[in-house]
């Protein structure tokens, strides 16, 4: 028993380590956030003795218009990829049509086509359809970039659904629509739940296409951060830690999705229906 | 005696397939049904991916300002990319950055995850997890702008050199180029990716219990267990993870476009950052598409290989 009980203190010790550097960012993101910029040229591993929360207030007066327009963009975007992504998905997985296939694999080809690949021509494109500076300009793409990998992992999940289901509500006279609504979503709440934090995470946070898009007056929250102007009357000095309490706005909406959607999340990663 | 009869009777008259999903005009329906089902996705890829696949692909034989209409050059661009030190100096780039970087996106989560899973209480394991992903959170763009931050001359490493009394290892690391490279590879520190250790996770836990407790039976110590047992069945995660690893360090535009702009000189430049920097900022349109069609040809063959080799292997 004693022998056994060892390796796992050394377990817990070695996570335990393994976890705090992992956070120490996160952690030193925070702390200095609500320090000033003296307190952090002096060391910034300190923890602030009269932490300054009115960094997060000047920090959200440089940034809010993004966060609306940020939140407008991804959400509309998730749900369409979603939407879009469950009902081929269920066509895939479950209705016989010709061609099935061919049409399956013209999807799953473009997990293997990069998006480096069609940054420039998308741009292009995005700018020959006059959608420059427009939130359009970002959410047809993104909803177009979310569908293989999407089509990929609910197919597999709706396929795993069983038969008799339908079978069942079909001698009860559903519809194909029907069967989608009463059957096939609500048993991939799970599934759904993941792919669309994950969609959010990415789509929250990314960068190159919305600066290639979008000009600074119609800039996303990734932009904001990344390209931080202080607001006017905010003391200079300070100007990293007010970047740095942006940061942690800008990772809060995520925080709290996740506080909600933990659950789901590792039930859905979790239960084997991402793989190859 | 007669009750199986009877049901095995009833089973052969009801076949598989119901009589309802047979008739002609019901599977016209289906199809119709189905293929309005497939619509949208299929209007979103085409005009938002392939599309643009395409013209990137036929673009990389022309010579295009973004402005005039493009001209058709053949293979010049390739040969001129050849004969360029940036791209020539962004293939060791990111040749050195697969090699050391693909290794450290799979395997510290898998030893986390190991570890994890050795755990004998699951509350314990629930804690863990959680912790190893919260930094999930953290945006891409925020996760990278830190480690900048952390490599600063005046920056959070620098500072912890000083304090552990380490002051003659302190180094410009970001302006240095030697070190510049290699700083921005070994960013992620200790690369426990939450993505990754829950693939492995998940892996792990549906290996059937049996197996394991056969193999400890059987007087196989626990790194041999991991080795022969467990390794071989969570196959199919290492080779999503390596895949996923693969396209992912390929395209890693974010990190040198944030951190370093390519620089010091080119010494962080990679074949991506590249082809963005010669079409975004010298508006080299067809240049930078033929870096992309190299690249792109690369990275699918890799991919494309690894998975033969997996599926074989199984």
């Amino acid at each position: 028993m004693v022998a056994r009980r060892r390796p796992a203190i050394v377990l817990h010790i070695i996570l335990l380590l393994l976890a705090g550097v992992s956070l120490y960012p996160m952690i030193f993101m925070v702390v200095n956030a609500a320090k000033t910029g003296i307190e952090t040229g002096a060391s910034p591993f300190s923890f602030p003795i009269h932490p300054l929360w009115q960094n997060f207030l000047q920090a959200f007066q440089a940034t809010g218009p993004a966060f609306w327009r940020s939140g407008v963009i991804v959400s509309v975007s998730v749900f369409g990829m979603l939407l879009f992504g469950m009902l081929a998905s269920y066509a895939f997985a479950k209705l016989d049509f010709p061609e099935r296939n061919v049409l399956f694999y013209v999807v799953f080809g473009l997990l293997l086509v990069p998006p480096f690949l069609t940054l420039i021509p998308l741009f292009l494109e995005i700018k020959d359809m006059g959608l420059l500076d427009s939130r359009w300009g970002l959410i047809l793409p993104y909803i177009a970039g979310g569908q293989a990998f999407c089509i990929f992992i609910l197919r597999t999940f709706i396929r795993s659904i069983p038969n008799d289901l339908f079978e069942a509500a079909k001698i009860d006279g559903a519809t194909e629509l029907t069967m989608f609504g009463r059957i096939v979503v609500p048993l991939s709440v799970p599934i759904i739940v993941t792919l669309a934090l994950l969609n959010v995470v990415g789509l929250w946070s990314d960068y190159i296409l919305p600066s290639l898009i979008l000009s600074t007056n119609h800039e996303t929250v990734a932009m904001a951060i990344a390209n931080f102007q202080p607001p006017p009357l905010a003391p200079s000095i300070n100007a990293f830690n007010l970047q740095l309490a942006a940061f942690t706005l800008a990772s809060i909406p995520i925080a709290i999705l996740f506080l909600f959607l933990m659950r789901y999340f590792v039930a859905g990663m979790t239960n084997g229906a991402i793989k190859m | 005696m007669n009750v199986p009869v009877i049901s095995d009777a009833s089973r052969e008259t009801t076949p598989a397939k119901s009589p309802i999903r047979r008739s002609p005009s019901a599977k016209r329906r289906t199809r119709l049904v189905a293929y309005a089902f497939i619509a949208p996705t299929f209007f979103f890829i085409l005009a938002f991916s392939y599309y643009p696949a395409i013209r990137a692909l036929v673009g990389a034989f022309t010579n295009w300002d973004g402005f005039n209409p493009p001209t058709w050059v053949g293979v010049a661009n390739f040969i001129e990319a050849f004969h360029d030190p940036v791209f020539l100096a962004s293939i060791g780039h990111v040749a050195l950055w697969t090699a050391i970087g693909i290794p450290l996106s799979l395997i510290p989560p898998f030893f986390v995850a190991q570890l994890i899973f050795q755990l004998r209480s699951q509350r314990s394991q629930y804690v863990y997890r959680t912790l190893f992903i919260i930094s999930m959170v953290l945006p891409a763009v925020v996760g990278i702008l830190i480690w900048e931050y952390i490599y600063e001359p005046s920056g959070m490493l620098n500072a912890l050199l000083k304090d552990v009394g380490l002051r003659f290892l302190q180094h410009a690391w970001l302006a240095n180029p030697h070190l510049a490279l290699w700083a921005v590879i070994l960013m992620g520190f200790p690369w426990v990716a939450p993505f990754n250790l829950l693939i492995y996770y998940a892996g792990l836990q549906a290996i059937p219990t049996e197996l394991l407790d056969a193999a400890a039976v059987d007087g196989a110590t626990r790194w041999k267990r991991v080795f022969r047992v467990e390794v071989p069945l969570i196959m199919p995660q290492v080779k999503l993870l390596l895949v996923l690893a693969i396209v992912g360090v390929s395209q890693n535009l974010l990190t040198p476009l944030l951190m370093t702009g390519g620089g010091p000189g080119t010494s962080t430049t990679t074949p991506v950052f590249y082809m963005y920097d010669v079409a975004i900022n010298f508006d080299q349109y067809g240049y930078g598409m033929a870096i992309a069609f190299m690249l792109f040809v690369v990275v699918m063959g890799l991919a494309l290989l690894n998975m033969r080799y997996f599926q074989s292997e199984n």
